[in-house]
C-alpha cells in the first residue's frame, strides 16, 4: 500500500527485479556454494597412473624413497596454466592452486607400497567434477632392487667340546639390483665357543644380481649343551641408497661332552680249572668311548699270588679305535685248589690324559678230581657181594 | 701131600663132616659168616662129601659146600631101616661111586657114620666095600659113632649089625665115639651133639696134619695104617691141650690118654693093643727125652707106641689114637642090644597073639549087610 502510494511503479518494477535479482544471486551463490564442497578419494597408483580430475591430471611419476616418504608427482592443468613436478612427502598435504578449500587441489602420499606404487589422496571441491585413474598403458619398469639371502651354517649339528667347527657365512644377491655397503653384523663370540680364526666374517662390500660371496670362519667348541646358534645379519642399500637388511634362520645344535676313550675290560673263563689242568683266560678290550685309545699297555694280576699261573696276560696295543675292541688269550694253570681272582689292568690315553680300567675275574681251580673216586668204594662192595653171593651159592643147597 | 677123602654119611656122618669143614675155616672161633670170606684151611688136600637120602639133612649143613652134598634120592630117608637102607645105596652105588670118582685118588678116606641110623649104618659097609674096590690102594678108615643107649631100641639093634658088618667089611680099622659116654660135655642133647661133633673134628684134623707135617719124630699113613690094624681093629683117639698153667709135655702126654679125653670109654693101660702118640708144640716145649720115656711107659702096657713130634709154635697139644684089644663096652652094647631085640621080638608076639586071638571071634562068620 505504502509502496503503490509512495513509490512510483517503474520504480517499483526495478525493485522488483532488483528483488528477483537478489533471490537469483543469493540462490548462486548459494548454487556456488554447493558445488565449492570439498570432497576426497583414495587412489592405489603405480608409477605412470594418471588421475584426471576436471582439468588436472596427476601422475605418479617415481617413489623416490620408500625409507624417506618421498613420492615424485606430476601436477597439470589442461591450458598450462599448471605444470608442475613436486616431491611430495609422506602424510604432508600438498595444495595446488591454493588446496582444495580455494578450488583448487590438495594431494596428500597416504602411504608408500613400495618402490613402484603408492596411496595417494586427493581432495578437491565437488565443483571439479570425479576424480578418475587412468592405469598407464607402458609396462612396469623393473626396478633395480638388490635383495639379498643371508645363509649361516656349521659344518656339523652335532659336536664334542673340544671339536672344532666351521661356520659358512653365505650371502647372495637374489635381487635386481646392487646391493651396496654390505655389512655382515655376527653376533659376538658365544660363551660356549672360543673364536679360532677367520673372525669376523669379512664379506664383500658390493654385491651384484647374483652374485654372492661367502666367508669362512673357525670355532671351537668349549662348553658342553644345546645351544641355539642366532642368525648373522646382513645390512645393506641399494642404488638409491635405500637401506636394507636381511638376517638368517636360527638354529640349534647340541655340543657334547668332550669326546675320549672309554676302555672296558671283559674277562671270561670258560670252566673251573682241574689241578694241574690249563685252562684260557680269553680277554677282551672294548672302546665304549668315541675317542680313540693309544698306548694300551694291559697287565694283570692273581690273587692269591701262588697256585694260578698265568702266561701271556701282558700286552700291548697302539690304538683302539672308538668302537672297537681287542682280543686276546692267556694261559692259565692251576697249580693248587682254590679261588683267585685276576685282575686285569689296562693303562691308556684316552685323549684327556692317562687313564686305567680294570677288570676282574674268579677262576676256581678244582680240586684234584677222582673222577672214578666212587669206584674204589664201589667195586669192593661188588666184588664182596660177588664174592658173597657165589659163596652163598656154593653152599646153597 | 696126603689126598684124604672124608665122607659123612647119614645125619650123624653129615654133621660131623660139616663139623670137620667149620673146623676147616677155624674151628669154634670160625664166624657163622666164615665161608662167605675164608677158604677151609684143610692140612692136605681134602675132598669131603655129605651123603644122605634125606634132603633135609643135607640142608641143615653150613659149612659143606652144595657140591659136596650128595642126595641119595629115596622119598625122605629110609627111616633108619637098614635094609631099605642097603636097597637105596645098591640102587645108586654107580651114581654114589661116580661123585666120588670125580673127586680124584686118595690115599686115605675116612667114612664117618652114625652106627645106629638108617643111612649112615645101612650105607657105610657098602660104601667102604666099593671103596677098597675102586680104590686100590687106598686106607679106609670107618669113624663110627654110638648112639644114646636111651635113643631106642632100633638104634641099638642097628649100631649092632652095622658094627658086624664094619668089622667084616676090608676097611683098615674103626674109630669108636661113642654118644653116650660124651654125652657128659654137656647138659643138653643139642649142645652135646655140636660138642662130640666138634671134638671128633678136631682129632681128625689134627691126625690129618700130623700125618702130613714135617716131623720131628715121624709117624706116617703106614704107622697109622699099622696101629689101626692091631688088636680089634677098633681103636678110639684122645686129644688134650696144654693150659698155660702147665705146659709139661709129659702131663699132655698122660692127659691124653685119661678116659675123661677119650672119644670111647677105654682104659689105655688095659685095653690098648697099639697106639701112636703125636705131639705138637713150640721146639722149647717139646723135651724128647721126656717126650720118650712116657712113649716108652705106655709101650709097657700097650705094646707097640709110634710116637710123632711136630714143632709148631704153641702150646703142647698131644693126640693119642690107639686100637683095642679088648673092647668091654661093645659087649654092653650089644648085650642091650640082644635085649631090646629081644623084648621086641615078644612085643611084637604078644601082640600078634592078641591080634589072632581078636580075629578068632570073627571066625566062621560071614558080613552080613
Amino acid at each position: 500500500m505504502m509502496l503503490k502510494d509512495g513509490v512510483p511503479k517503474m520504480l517499483r518494477l526495478v525493485y522488483l527485479l532488483l528483488f528477483i535479482l537478489l533471490i537469483q544471486v543469493a540462490y548462486a551463490k548459494e548454487a556456488n556454494d554447493y558445488n565449492d564442497e570439498v570432497t576426497f578419494k583414495d587412489f592405489t597408483l603405480n608409477i605412470g597412473d594418471r588421475i584426471d580430475l576436471g582439468d588436472y591430471q596427476m601422475e605418479l611419476i617415481e617413489i623416490q624413497s620408500v625409507r624417506d616418504g618421498l613420492v615424485v608427482m606430476r601436477i597439470s592443468k589442461v591450458g598450462g596454466s599448471l605444470d608442475e613436478q613436486r616431491a611430495l612427502l609422506l602424510d604432508s598435504p600438498n595444495n595446488f592452486d591454493g588446496g582444495a578449500e580455494n578450488r583448487g587441489i590438495t594431494i596428500t602420499v597416504a602411504d608408500i607400497f613400495d618402490e613402484l606404487s603408492s596411496k595417494v589422496r586427493i581432495e578437491y571441491p565437488q565443483g571439479l567434477g570425479t576424480a578418475r585413474k587412468h592405469a598407464s598403458e607402458r609396462p612396469a619398469l623393473a626396478l633395480d632392487k638388490p635383495e639379498l639371502s643371508v645363509q649361516k651354517s656349521f659344518d656339523k649339528n652335532q659336536m664334542s667340546v673340544g671339536d672344532e667347527v666351521k661356520v659358512t657365512i653365505t650371502v647372495k644377491n637374489v635381487g635386481t639390483g646392487k646391493a651396496l655397503g654390505i655389512k655382515a653384523e655376527d653376533i659376538p663370540p658365544l660363551p660356549e665357543f672360543s673364536y679360532v680364526a677367520g673372525y669376523p666374517p669379512k664379506i664383500k662390500e658390493t654385491l651384484d644380481s647374483g652374485q654372492s660371496d661367502s666367508a669362512i670362519y673357525v670355532i671351537n667348541a668349549v662348553k658342553e649343551g644345546s645351544i641355539r646358534v642366532p642368525g648373522i645379519m646382513v645390512s645393506y642399500s641399494d642404488a638409491k641408497k635405500n637401506a636394507k637388511s636381511n638376517s638368517s634362520d636360527p638354529f640349534n645344535i647340541l655340543i657334547s661332552p668332550k669326546s675320549k676313550a672309554d676302555l672296558a675290560v671283559r674277562m671270561t673263563s670258560l670252566a673251573p680249572i682241574a689241578l694241574d689242568g690249563e685252562g684260557n683266560l680269553n680277554i677282551s678290550i672294548s672302546n665304549l668311548g668315541t675317542a680313540s685309545a693309544t698306548r694300551i699297555e694291559a697287565d694283570g694280576t692273581v690273587m692269591p699270588s701262588e697256585g694260578l699261573q698265568i702266561t701271556g696276560l701282558e700286552k700291548s696295543f697302539f690304538e683302539i679305535l672308538p668302537g672297537a675292541d681287542v682280543n686276546y688269550s692267556a694261559r692259565l694253570t692251576g697249580q693248587k685248589p682254590g679261588n683267585y681272582t685276576i685282575r686285569v689292568k689296562v693303562n691308556y690315553d684316552g685323549g684327556a690324559g692317562s687313564e686305567i680300567q680294570e677288570g676282574t675275574l674268579k677262576v676256581v681251580v678244582l680240586e684234584r678230581e677222582y673222577k672214578y673216586q666212587y669206584l674204589l668204594f664201589i667195586i669192593p662192595i661188588a666184588i664182596i657181594a660177588a664174592w658173597m653171593y657165589r659163596r652163598h651159592r656154593e653152599y646153597k643147597y | 701131600m696126603l689126598n684124604v677123602l672124608i665122607l659123612g654119611v647119614g645125619q650123624c656122618g653129615n654133621r660131623i663132616l660139616d663139623a670137620i669143614n667149620k673146623e676147616a675155616f677155624g674151628g669154634s672161633g670160625a664166624s657163622k659168616l666164615a665161608k662167605y670170606y675164608s677158604r677151609p684151611k684143610f692140612p692136605s688136600r681134602v675132598d669131603t662129601l655129605a651123603i644122605n637120602t634125606a634132603t633135609n639133612d643135607l640142608k641143615e649143613l653150613r659149612f659143606t659146600t652144595a657140591k659136596d652134598r650128595l642126595h641119595v634120592a629115596n622119598l625122605h630117608g629110609v627111616g633108619a631101616n637098614r635094609n631099605v637102607g642097603k636097597q637105596a645105596f645098591m640102587d645108586n652105588r654107580d651114581m654114589i661111586m661116580g661123585e666120588i670118582e670125580k673127586r680124584g685118588d686118595f690115599d686115605i678116606a675116612f667114612v664117618i657114620t652114625s652106627a645106629s641110623g638108617g643111612t649112615g649104618s645101612s650105607f657105610s659097609p657098602l660104601l667102604i666095600n666099593e671103596l677098597k674096590r675102586q680104590y686100590r690102594d687106598i686106607t679106609v678108615i670107618t669113624v663110627a659113632v654110638l648112639p644114646f643107649r636111651e635113643e631106642g631100641s632100633i638104634y641099638l639093634q642097628n649100631a649092632a649089625f652095622s658094627m658086624r658088618e664094619l668089622m667084616e667089611v676090608d676097611a683098615d680099622g674103626i674109630i669108636l665115639a661113642d654118644n653116650q659116654y660124651m654125652k657128659r660135655f654137656s647138659g643138653d642133647i643139642v649142645s652135646a651133639y655140636d660138642k662130640i661133633n666138634s671134638m671128633i673134628a678136631q682129632r681128625l684134623l689134627f691126625l690129618i696134619e700130623s700125618l702130613d707135617s714135617e716131623m720131628l719124630s715121624v709117624t706116617d699113613l703106614g704107622d697109622f695104617k699099622t696101629v689101626m690094624n692091631g688088636g680089634l681093629r677098633i681103636g678110639t683117639m684122645g686129644f688134650y691141650q696144654s693150659d698155660s698153667k702147665n705146659l709139661s709135655i709129659k702131663d699132655a702126654i698122660e692127659n691124653s690118654l685119661k678116659p675123661v679125653n677119650l672119644l670111647y670109654p677105654a682104659n689105655v693101660a688095659d685095653d690098648a693093643a697099639r697106639a701112636m702118640i703125636i705131639i705138637q708144640g713150640s721146639r722149647e716145649l717139646l723135651d724128647v727125652d721126656e717126650i720118650t720115656k712116657e712113649v716108652e711107659r705106655l709101650s709097657a702096657s700097650a705094646g707097640h707106641v709110634f710116637k710123632g713130634i711136630v714143632v709148631k709154635k704153641g702150646r703142647p697139644k698131644v693126640l693119642s689114637v690107639f686100637t683095642l684089644a679088648s673092647a668091654p663096652e661093645l659087649e654092653s652094647i650089644y648085650a642091650q642090644a640082644a635085649r631090646g631085640m629081644q623084648d621086641e621080638k615078644e612085643k611084637r608076639c604078644r601082640a600078634r597073639k592078641q591080634l589072632d586071638d581078636a580075629f578068632a571071634h570073627i571066625e566062621d562068620l560071614e558080613e552080613i549087610y
